[in-house]
């Protein structure tokens, strides 16, 4: 349970609070997506769940977060660091190792996992990325999704019960980047991990998530269900906020009277909505 | 003209990654490539901008092979963006980053000068601003405007929206097709098949350092069988058009079945729904031709 409570932060170096007044509440095992125009304070709201705001980046900070009741002003990062896993958004910087197994070995070694666990969970971890194939591989010598897949794996294996990821599919093509969170989902499901992802694929987040929440300037415009948040596909486009387009069809078919029934968030829900127009 | 004449090319003179691409790109096109990662679409930009060479076969720019054309021929020719657009900054202001690439040419001149504060205030940026303190989508515009200020007949982008928002996407393209309206040939690789949707010509499909489809956008987009083989999912309203027929027979033979597009699709299904109330109201009349006036009286609001 991620719980955000007026949340304010202001970076020492810039003239105006960066979040503000934020308040949100995602609840354990939720999907989260937020997406939000360049500048809107997604990748410091990362910052804020995993803890590197404030304690590793000079502010103000006003209001509180907790995770699972731990408030993290107040908890050291080492200890964040076990509940929040965090895929940052330039993944090439977060490696610290050169092959595959070494870098899922890092952590685990690190954080002082007991011996006879490890090799169980470096397993679990990259057969839940689907990447079990890869593990004796130079990390330079993969595409960007088999490195993203590894940055991931790398996370899950330490087991957090938040999985924080910052754009994961920026430099994906699109089969990549609906893999990465097909098998995201999937684990998080099984593993009943909350995962908050920053993503400005509109279609992924709305096929996905159960959480949609939209930033605009460092405030919280919407948050629901992404049938209710796209429900407001001209407010929006407004934003910087583009809808599916089989959304945006709906939704207009909807103001001309020709649709009545709830939000078309991809394009099966849409075809089926539509046989019933013709109907 | 732009031709690749049964090209193959590799980075270490041994492994393939292209392996015989045979494609015409003419004068004033918009030409997208598309195809998921690593199937070798940045290796063909960098022939086309003489960065690489063919190992065999030939890359012709206008007629003449790039083996024998000169950089600065081939700068003078080609604009180029690169995946990332911090590969081409390098000066300490905007101004400078837009002024080197005249210095690169020798034509640093007063014209040049002119032209740099036009493109400026046409981009709106600050002159003096440092680059790298530029957020990613502006950074990207300037990367591109540094093309843009040359006025290349040729520009070649390698996926110029990848990593921005919708609002930096659409500036970024609207720039594009501003270029493409006023003569420049766009070959620009992309990932968004909406974007590709509404702005490309024509699409080149790639898998695997060979050229699997290519053709007018809208056929290439809704071939469903070679987009799924080459693991690419056309936009959304291609995807409902094909689908819809198959679905509801309904559709089969509407304008629904053709729509390419956002309005094509409102504009079809309105149809159908109109021709659908139409209908209904003609063969409940048929139904109840015995019972006058209600079959007309009932109708509209
Ligand atoms: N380390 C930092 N120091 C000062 N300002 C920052 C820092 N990181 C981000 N900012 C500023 O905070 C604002 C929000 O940035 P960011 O959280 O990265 O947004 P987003 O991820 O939505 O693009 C931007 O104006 C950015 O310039
Ligand atoms: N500089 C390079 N040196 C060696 N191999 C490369 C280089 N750049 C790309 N490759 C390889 O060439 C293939 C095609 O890559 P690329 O043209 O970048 O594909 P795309 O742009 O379609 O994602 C990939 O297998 C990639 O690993
Ligand atoms: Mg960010
Ligand atoms: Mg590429």
């Amino acid at each position: 349970m991620i719980e955000i409570e007026d949340l304010t932060f202001q970076y020492r170096e810039s003239d105006a609070p960066v979040i503000e007044d934020m308040s949100l509440s995602i609840p354990s095992g939720a999907f989260a997506g937020i997406i939000g125009a360049a500048g809107s304070g997604k990748s410091t709201l990362t910052y804020a769940l995993n803890g590197i705001v404030p304690h590793c980046y000079p502010g103000d900070f006003y209001g509180s977060v907790r995770i699972d009741g731990n408030d993290t002003c107040d908890t050291t990062l080492t200890d964040l660091s076990q509940m929040v896993g965090s895929v940052c958004q330039d993944i090439d910087s977060q490696f610290v190792s050169a092959v595959v197994e070494d870098e899922m070995l890092y952590g685990l070694e690190n954080y002082g996992v007991p011996h006879d666990q490890i090799e169980g969970r470096v397993q679990e971890a990259l057969e839940a990325m689907g990447i079990a194939d890869l593990r004796q591989r130079l990390i330079a010598s993969l595409s960007g999704g088999q490195k993203q897949k590894v940055a991931i794996a790398s996370i899950l294996a330490m087991r957090p019960s938040v999985l924080v990821l910052d754009e994961p599919t920026a430099e994906l093509d699109p089969a990549s980047s609906r893999n990465v969170f097909a098998l995201l989902s999937h684990y998080a499901e099984a593993h009943g991990t909350t995962v908050v992802v920053v993503e400005q694929k509109i279609a992924l987040l709305s096929e996905f998530t159960d959480l949609l929440v939209v930033v605009e300037a460092g405030r919280i415009r919407f948050a629901g269900a992404p049938e209710e948040v796209l429900a407001h596909s001209e407010e929006l486009l407004e934003i910087g906020v583009n809808c599916p387009r089989c959304t945006t069809l709906m939704n207009r078919l909807a103001a001309g009277g020709l649709y009545a029934g709830p939000v078309c968030t991809d394009v099966p829900s849409a075809c089926r909505a539509l046989c019933e127009v013709a109907a | 003209m732009i031709e690749f004449l049964d090209v193959h090319a590799s980075y270490d003179g041994t492994t393939p990654i292209l392996k015989g691409i045979d494609l015409t790109i003419e004068d004033g096109e918009f030409v997208a490539f598309v195809g998921t990662n690593g199937a070798g679409k940045s290796t063909a930009m960098r022939l086309v901008n003489g960065l690489l060479k063919p190992d065999r076969g030939a890359v012709l720019i206008d007629g003449v092979p790039t083996t024998q054309l000169k950089t600065s021929e081939l700068a003078r020719r080609v604009g180029f963006l690169f995946q990332n657009p911090d590969r081409q900054i390098c000066s300490s202001t905007v101004r400078d980053e837009l002024l080197f690439g005249f210095q690169a040419v020798g034509r640093l001149d007063d014209e040049a000068r002119r032209r740099v504060d036009q493109i400026i205030e046409e981009f709106r940026f600050d002159g003096d601003a440092d680059p790298f303190l530029l957020n990613r989508g502006t950074r990207q515009l300037l990367a591109l405007a540094s093309i843009v200020v040359l006025a290349p007949p040729v520009v070649v982008l390698d996926e110029p929206t990848t990593g921005l928002d919708f609002c930096e996407c659409v500036k970024v393209m609207g720039i594009i097709s501003q270029l493409h309206r006023a003569g420049t040939t766009v070959i620009m690789v992309c990932h968004d098949m909406e974007v590709v949707a509404d702005f490309a010509e024509r699409v080149v499909v790639m898998t695997d350092g060979r050229v699997v489809d290519q053709g007018p956008t809208f056929d290439v987009l809704r071939n469903r069988k070679t987009l799924d083989e080459a693991d690419l999912v056309p936009p959304q309203m291609v995807d409902v058009s094909l689908l819809l027929p198959v679905m509801e027979p309904r559709f089969a033979g509407t304008s629904v079945a053709t729509a390419n597009t956002l309005a094509e699709m409102q504009a079809a299904i309105e149809d159908v729904a109109a021709g659908g109330a139409a209908a209904m109201a003609a063969s409940e009349k048929d139904a109840l031709d015995d019972v006058p006036f209600q079959g007309s009286e009932r109708k509209e609001r």
